[in-house]
């Protein structure tokens, strides 16, 4: 423990990790502002606040569609919908903006979610509310389920898949019980981009965890010692891995309180699908997070193994720091350019800090009979990725000077 | 207590830096002499188990160093010619880690760091950052640190590279002190760093040992007197050509040389006691004169 204490104390020692873990601070508060800042909310004037007051956004916001709040049944989309088109009506089909503060913001998610069950997009079509009937309402969610039927024979390649995703849809509790939830929509994109930042960071400060001894020279006293090439080898993995977890957590920890803090918790429970009505993945917006940030401490897990393994390899950090950057950032964009090529990039690095795309894409893996969605399969292929290359690092670092 | 070197060699690529060496050490200072690249260090970090010899073996009371593995270590203390460390740390943090990686116990390692921090002059020191401390101060910390496990092998490489004269002889006094009871190789290029502290020299050139022995079976094994006379100016380089000459001092009248010689260089010369220094200086010829090089 002792040998641990000092390790993580060298770590924090370095002046370069202590100004990287201040700018992650930072980043992370500036991030949480600009996302409490993003959010849009009108008054019933027909005005957005400026400023400072772009701030209370999110809360203001919040509080007047929570008055929809709670189970939301046909008949009650129906009066939204009935609302809307009455003021289409009124206003030729141009509801002005201090009517849209007034009524349409507080209902304007019920609204998307009763056109994305007939059109099964994520993508909000006035348009599409005029063509429901009153009657069309009353079976909305017979009629999402019938979408939803189709969509599983759509996405499901074989019986199983289909299967699979008939039992993830099932999971979906009808009616939807309401609550706003726009913190929480809002929040993906920045955490998001955020834990791509900590990846990339920690990967450069667990590489110099095994490049300082070389960097100072301070190898041959360190190999000498009786635990040079044993237990202080296993320590500075320890060191590694513990400090990894202590810089993301942190990071998207200040991230998360302050975020949240400005702009509230509500819609936690809030089904995924009320956004994005045929994914596969049976969560809640608040688990949606959550998904985001586990699959970027993998991330950050397996950035520390790399940089670690490549560094303890090759005695300097020089080639290691640049790999987070292929895995996270790169890679994305070869992904991306080759996902109609190859289906190996479903399952590349990148997907752990791009959950946002990838849970609106209906990518399933197939064992034999066992289906599983992309997502648990590159968590769980990467976290054992990163905890199988501790005993390499181990070895290559032991046996530095003796081949 | 029995370090033996068996045929040990040690190439890199094409290289032979340590050449077939086969000596054994016990208890006692043993200084290891010769010019850059003879094979010292390279010598030095085998015995440290930090490097591993490309044939031949390295055994501790018989049994081969690399098998005893953290036994062997457990022995071991060791200042490495570029002695690094971990500049934000301060003196006792960097100290209480090596203490760790040794396997010290705390409490024993929190007295030991103070009674070697004490004996190196450094107490006053212990709170501050390892990158603010001189060249000096950082080589005594080295020290220090080689000593925590009260090694039974002490090997220090080129301890006094780098110091100026008045910490040299504090350092020469502090390993003198530090060499009872174990077992130290004190290797450098400075010969006054081990004349009166080694009890054998170990003479290296090439990757070999071409002499071990005390200080003065070295010197009498020269086979050759030590001189001093005066001779003009202009007829030094003659000299130089002509005889090893360890040292060269201008006075009224002319040049004092020290020449090392089997007859009077001159007819007033004057016979001199050799010293291990005139030892070095037959035995490495001109590279002893290397810039490098101070005798």
């Amino acid at each position: 423990m002792r040998m641990l204490r000092y390790e993580i104390k060298k770590f924090f020692s370095k002046t370069v990790n202590r100004a990287i873990l201040i700018v992650v601070i930072l980043i992370a508060a500036a991030y949480s502002f600009l996302a409490a800042g993003s959010i849009r909310y009108t008054d019933a004037n027909g005005e957005n606040p400026d400023g400072i007051g772009k701030i209370a956004a999110g809360r203001k916001l919040a509080a007047d569609k929570n008055q929809w709040k709670g189970e939301l049944t046909a008949e009650r989309i129906a009066d939204v919908v009935q609302s809307y088109k009455g003021l289409r009506r009124q206003y030729q089909g141009e509801v002005p903006d201090n009517e849209y503060g007034k009524t349409v913001q507080s209902y304007w998610d019920i609204l998307n979610f009763t056109a994305n069950v007939y059109t099964m997009e994520p993508n909000f079509l006035p348009d599409v509310i005029d063509q429901i009937s009153e009657e069309d309402v009353n079976y909305i969610y017979d009629i999402y389920g019938d979408n939803l039927q189709k969509a599983a024979e759509e996405y499901g390649e074989t019986s199983e898949q289909e299967e699979f995703i008939k039992e993830q849809y099932g999971k979906l509790e009808i009616p939807v019980e309401y609550e706003a939830y726009d913190s929480w929509e809002t929040m993906p994109m920045y955490i998001q981009t955020y834990v791509i930042i900590l990846a990339v960071v920690i990967g450069f400060m667990a590489a110099g965890i095994f490049d300082e001894e070389f960097r100072n020279h301070a190898e041959l006293v360190f190999f000498a010692a009786k635990y040079g090439r044993s237990k202080a080898i296993r320590n500075k993995i320890a060191a590694g891995i513990i400090t990894a977890t202590a810089v993301y957590w942190t990071g998207v920890g200040i991230m998360t309180l302050i975020s949240f803090g400005i702009m509230g918790t509500s819609g936690f429970h809030m089904p995924y699908q009320f956004e994005d009505p045929d994914s596969v993945y049976a969560m809640t917006q608040g688990q949606r997070y959550l998904l985001i940030v586990v699959c970027g401490y993998i991330a950050s897990l397996l950035s520390a193994s790399v940089t670690m393994l490549v560094t303890a390899k090759m005695r300097t950090a020089k080639v290691a720091v640049c790999i987070p950057f292929f895995m996270f950032c790169v890679m994305l964009f070869i992904a991306r350019s080759l996902s109609d090529v190859t289906r190996v990039v479903y399952y590349t690095t990148d997907v752990l800090t791009n959950v946002l795309q990838a849970v609106k894409v209906p990518t399933l893996f197939q064992i034999g009979d066992f289906v599983i969605l992309q997502i648990p399969f590159v968590m769980v292929l990467y976290s054992a990725v990163s905890i199988i290359l501790l005993p390499f690092i181990y070895r290559s670092y032991s046996r530095y000077g003796l081949h | 207590m029995e370090l033996s070197f068996k045929n040990v060699s040690k190439n890199y690529g094409g290289i032979s830096a340590v050449d077939d060496i086969t000596y054994t050490m016990e208890k006692g200072v043993y200084g290891l002499l010769g010019v850059n690249g003879a094979g010292k260090t390279s010598l030095m970090k085998m015995l440290c188990t930090v490097i591993r010899p490309t044939a031949g073996e390295i055994t501790w009371n018989g049994e081969d160093i690399f098998r005893l593995k953290e036994r062997y270590r457990d022995l071991l203390g060791y200042l490495p010619q570029d002695f690094g460390y971990y500049p934000n740390l301060s003196v006792s943090d960097y100290m209480m880690y090596i203490a760790s990686i040794k396997g010290i116990r705390p409490g024993a390692a929190r007295k030991r760091m103070k009674e070697l921090l004490e004996m190196v002059g450094l107490s006053r020191y212990k709170n501050r950052k390892m990158k603010a401390l001189s060249g000096g101060m950082a080589r005594r910390v080295g020290i220090a640190q080689a000593m925590l496990n009260n090694p039974k092998i002490l090997v220090l490489d080129e301890p006094t590279a780098g110091l100026d004269p008045s910490e040299r002889i504090r350092f020469r006094n502090l390993i003198s002190e530090l060499s009872e009871d174990r077992l130290v190789l004190l290797s450098t290029h400075i010969v006054s760093d081990v004349e009166f502290i080694a009890e054998q020299i170990l003479l290296m050139k090439d990757g070999k040992f071409f002499y071990t022995g005390t200080s003065e079976d070295l010197i009498a094994s020269m086979g050759k007197d030590v001189w001093t006379c005066t001779v003009p100016r202009q007829d030094v380089n003659q000299y130089l050509q002509k005889y090893p000459v360890g040292n060269v001092k201008h006075v009224s009248g002319g040049a004092e040389l020290r020449i090392l010689s089997g007859n009077p260089p001159t007819k007033n010369a004057a016979l001199e006691d050799a010293t291990l220094e005139d030892a070095f200086l037959l035995y490495f010829g001109e590279k002893a004169g290397d810039e490098n090089v101070e005798i």
